[in-house]
């Protein structure tokens, strides 16, 4: 790495750098980056939106545009697909749900339409959720299905014991969740886990102390994290174990300020964006978890907003639909503990 | 009918221009009057884009179809709508299915991250041999000669030789073992992947996937034996690395679950052995596993021995307050929890 590189890398957050990254997404056409996302374009434009959002700048997009464009991603079967045209799946369908949720649109799309593709995804016999019509099944789907309920006010859709049953029998001897029964734990699978059994209230099912030591262990000396024992840090870590560990009420069990500096350090200052780790070439999707991982851990260099650590969207969104209530969900010992120890 | 291999689809000639596709009049991207997401394609990939949306547009089931679905994920492996228009055309062109297996795997060595294409092989496997017949007419050894499964693991060999960790592969792995009862190989397979690489913690979650053989966690009994068996067996590993998290979240793991009175009476007898033998009390006098593991054990034991509950309390939050400020000072928040629940647990 250039020495040069290295000296221009600052402590501080490139707030107009990340902006004018985001925007110049969607004008990057000559890119061969830019056609091969197009099955995720909706998504991409969550990760962007969060971030604006995060940055308080989301104004550098054309609100009426995306939300246009958004719904013109749902399909007949109710679902989204990534982009015009391309099949439903529950993933582009959370970021569509999400965007609009953000943008107060939640009105402008036909919510029981949404809601009865979801509800049609969880297998009557094992009640798990599928991705998609062609059965893929995960525990990220168990808490995209019920997220996306939950923006809809219909839970009672979903057999929520089930899920819960499922999402239990993924739980690992380390204290961590893989991708379902017997699946390695992973951060990334903890959040969606953690995540889906907040949003049910049922988060007295997690061994507490024990998931919480195996993600703080996560992070490493450069003070990133890691997903899994033994592999590389990388700065989407930074959002996936400490929304896990805010959910769990143990943020503090990690060194903030040095995950701070981790992801500051994987910022591209002539590009702007953020990385997977420092040297990298960035991308939304990195960008949008650095910036989330920066207001979780309490970043001081700029007054980003809160995040919410179940939804990965800003708190006051959240709060204005009416779904922080899964804060006052938690286990009572997890609430009286926070008071005394945050 | 054969599926063409990567290799010999004619990519080279553009569509527009070859007599298999004179009557499809392609689709282009229309982007509507939505700028902001206006699609940029260099030409070649555009047109074999405006071909797919053609033939999907009209549901054509056909060989030329199937070819373009390939060339289209070939290029762009993310593309969900395409994986499914091609599961559909697999099926419903009966087309062969070792043709198509042959092709995922060079998906699959191009693109090892893809998730769709894990999916889509379990489908084509469990056509090639019904899961239900297979195991209740095989036994374990048979079907490990059948050439279907036969396939399936020296795919897997290959997947996971190129990277050991590969979450997707460790998953299809499981799937297979789990679908065909083939446990047996699999504790063999295991053993392999920890003696190649010790820190490889996804061979020791696949230890305990295979001692549950697919059962409810919560529900099981392991047999004493095979317990005592495996804290020998981590000890051993836990030699060759003490600082490798793997194998002491594993043994602990499994005890607190399954078998809590063995930490004090197995466990703990045998690490001390080896923190007080000069050759591995360096290593293991300064990772925090050490430590950490003689913390759960002095706190399990209090909990179900109380008359001893006083002295072990005490021994490990000593160990907690050195870990803190010593030896792991990075999780210091952690170790002053652990102290202060410690002191404040009820005998």
């Amino acid at each position: 790495m250039a020495e040069g590189f290295n000296t221009a890398r600052s402590s501080s957050l490139l707030v107009d750098k990340h902006v004018e990254y985001i925007k110049s997404l969607d004008k990057r056409q000559d890119e061969l980056e830019y056609w091969m996302t197009e099955h995720l374009r909706v998504s991409g434009i969550y990760w962007g939106l969060v971030a604006l959002k995060l940055l308080d700048r989301d104004s550098a997009l054309d609100k009426q545009q995306v939300i246009d464009y958004i719904l013109s991603c749902q399909n007949t079967d109710g679902g989204f697909g990534g982009h015009h045209g391309h099949d439903s799946h529950l993933l582009y369908t959370m970021s569509a749900v999400q965007v609009l949720a953000m943008y107060g649109a939640l009105d402008r799309v036909d919510g029981s339409r949404v809601v009865d593709y979801v509800a049609g995804l969880q297998d009557a016999e094992t009640g798990e959720i599928c991705g998609d019509e062609w059965g893929e099944r995960d525990t990220r789907f168990a808490f995209i299905a019920v997220a996306i309920l939950s923006f809809f006010d219909a839970l009672p859709r979903l057999d929520s014991d089930r899920i819960v049953e499922y999402v239990k029998l993924s739980m690992n001897y380390d204290g961590g969740f893989g991708s379902g029964p017997g699946g390695e734990s992973h951060a990334a699978q903890v959040y969606t886990c953690l995540a889906c059994l907040a949003i049910l209230g049922r988060l007295d099912v997690v061994d507490r102390e024990r998931l919480s030591a195996w993600l703080a262990e996560r992070q490493l000396p450069s003070g990133g994290f890691n997903g899994r024992p033994q592999k590389l840090e990388d700065v989407c870590y930074s959002w996936w174990v400490l929304s896990s560990l805010r959910i769990l009420g143990r943020v503090h069990w990690a060194d903030c300020s040095r995950v701070c500096d981790f992801v500051l350090s994987a910022q591209d200052p002539d590009t702007g964006g953020i990385a997977d780790r420092p040297g990298n070439v960035p991308d939304v999707y990195h960008t949008c978890f650095g910036i989330a991982g920066l207001s979780l851990a309490g970043f001081e260099g700029f007054p980003l907003k809160d995040v919410d650590p179940v939804y990965c969207m800003p708190v006051e969104c959240i709060e204005r639909i009416g779904l922080q209530s899964w804060i006052n969900n938690v286990p009572r010992s997890w609430s009286q503990e926070k008071l005394e120890d945050v | 009918m054969r599926i063409e291999s990567s290799e010999s689809v004619s990519e080279s000639v553009p569509l527009s221009q070859q007599e298999e596709w004179k009557d499809v009049t392609p689709i282009p991207q229309d982007d509507g009057k939505h700028p902001i997401c206006p699609i940029a394609y260099t030409d070649e990939y555009r047109e074999i884009m405006d071909y797919l949306r053609a033939v999907m547009a009209k549901e054509e089931i056909s060989e030329r179809a199937l070819t373009l679905t390939g060339r289209v994920i070939q290029t762009n492996p993310g593309h969900y709508t395409a994986w499914m228009y091609r599961k559909r055309l697999v099926e419903e062109l009966n087309a062969d299915i070792a043709g198509e297996l042959d092709w995922v795997s060079d998906i699959s060595a191009m693109y090892p991250k893809n998730y769709q294409l894990w999916h889509h092989r379990e489908a084509l496997v469990v056509r090639l041999l019904d899961p239900k017949q297979a195991t209740e007419e095989q036994s374990e050894a048979e079907l490990l000669r059948h050439p279907v499964i036969r396939r399936e693991l020296q795919f897997l060999d290959s997947a996971l030789n190129e990277d050991s960790k590969n979450f997707h592969a460790w998953l299809y792995r499981q799937w297979l073992v789990r679908t065909y009862n083939i446990w047996e190989q699999e504790l063999i397979f295991v053993n392999t992947m920890i003696n190649e690489d010790v820190r490889n913690n996804s061979a020791w979650n696949q230890r305990y996937f295979v001692h549950l053989q697919g059962r409810n966690p919560t529900q099981v009994e392991l047999d004493s034996e095979l317990v005592s068996d495996e804290i020998v067996y981590a000890v051993e590993n836990i030699k060759l690395a003490p600082n490798n998290e793997s194998p002491w979240t594993y043994i602990v793991g499994l005890l607190l679950r399954h078998a809590p009175a063995k930490l004090y009476t197995e466990l703990l007898p045998k690490i001390q052995e080896l923190a007080n033998d000069k050759d591995y009390s360096l290593a293991m006098t300064t990772t925090p596993f050490y430590w950490s593991a003689l913390v759960d054990i002095y706190e399990k034991q209090a909990r179900a021995s109380p008359e001893q509950g006083k002295a072990l309390i005490e021994q490990a939050q000593s160990i907690c307050h050195s870990l803190a400020t010593e030896h792991d000072p990075m999780h210091g928040k952690y170790w002053e929890f652990r102290n202060k629940s410690l002191s404040e647990l009820q005998l």
